[in-house]
């Protein structure tokens, strides 16, 4: 055994001398992050809507979440429709493209793995869809 | 420059994740060449290393394994899938933007030419290889480690996340098998 353990040791292994891709894949990959990352400050939106009707309806005598989107309906349709439809249609539909993208970027990987890459991407969808069905109820 | 200093300057500005590709790339890239023997496949299971590296480096906390050894477990755990899952295996160079595709083919072809070349110069490493690659990956690994990539126990154990006593079972079962494989030849 032990001389095969020599054997295995002395033997002469291919070596990597120059690899001219190198730098070119380098910039690729640089470049792919930069596009596939949708930032955290996106969450903010729909945070941010939530915290306030929340607040309004915590500190504000007889109101509810409900009352908030009725009354900001009535006041400003257009912007209640673009506040609470438009704006979460969109994040919806630009985080389902986004985690598809990274699905084909990532190839192979294990589905807890990729979950965990895309949580931000799963966080906003989420959180869109409640805005979506409190605004509907 | 130092790990905590490289990876502090990759979080801050990712476009020098260059430096990374500098330092670890082609040893990283040696390293996957002989665990698979092809240029190809090789060159895909590097690059989607480098490409997890990237995307996963601002988890990376320095706590304790070198950015080396981290780069070395993630190439492991590719070449793992890639035995584990060949026939699904897709090209992360088709869906990455590349500058200029046809110059980064151009450079590509040149690299297989070359290494292609370099393969055939070690005939006996090569017949070891495909013996080797019958083996399960368990195996696979920490005869490579070990034996080809000349490292030592205690990086082997941080690379594969084992125990001393684990690696020394795995080696000397594994030896044994690669053994009787290569005398079938």
């Amino acid at each position: 055994m032990k001389s095969f353990e020599e054997k295995l040791t002395n033997m002469s292994k291919p070596e990597i001398s120059q690899l001219k891709h190198q730098d070119m894949l380098a910039k690729a990959i640089t470049n792919a992050k930069d596009k596939s990352v949708v930032s955290l400050w996106w969450l903010g939106i729909p945070l941010y809507l939530i915290a306030a009707f929340v607040m309004k309806s915590i500190y504000i005598p007889q109101t509810s979440w409900n009352s908030s989107i009725r009354e900001l309906t009535g006041k400003q349709g257009y912007m209640a429709i673009l506040v609470f439809v438009v704006v979460p249609v969109l994040l919806i539909i630009i985080n389902l493209l986004t985690i598809r993208r990274l699905f084909f970027l990532y190839g192979n990987t294990k589905v807890t793995v990729f979950i965990k890459t895309v949580l931000v991407q799963i966080l906003i969808i989420v959180l869109s869809f409640l805005i979506l069905i409190f605004y509907f109820l | 420059m130092t790990d905590i200093e490289l990876l502090n300057r990759i979080k801050n500005n990712p476009a020098d994740f260059s430096e990374l590709f500098k330092l670890y790339y082609k040893q990283i890239f040696g390293y996957i060449l002989r665990r698979t023997g092809d240029f190809d496949d090789t060159a895909d299971i590097a690059a989607n290393t480098f490409f997890k590296a990237f995307t996963h480096i601002k988890n990376f906390s320095y706590k304790g394994i070198s950015v080396k050894v981290w780069l070395y477990r993630i190439a492991t755990n590719e070449v793992n899938l890639y035995f584990r899952y060949k026939h699904k295996h897709s090209s992360l160079f088709e869906r990455i933007d590349l500058a200029d595709k046809n110059i980064f083919n151009q450079y590509l072809y040149e690299d297989r030419k070359e290494l292609e070349k370099e393969l055939q110069q070690h005939e006996q490493f090569v017949s070891v290889l495909e013996s080797l690659k019958t083996l399960p990956v368990k195996y696979q690994e920490v005869i490579s480690l070990r034996y080809f990539e000349g490292k030592e126990t205690k990086e082997i154990i941080e690379i594969l996340n084992i125990r001393e006593g684990t690696l020394k079972s795995l080696l000397s079962r594994g030896l044994e098998k690669l053994r009787e494989k290569c005398n079938q030849i």
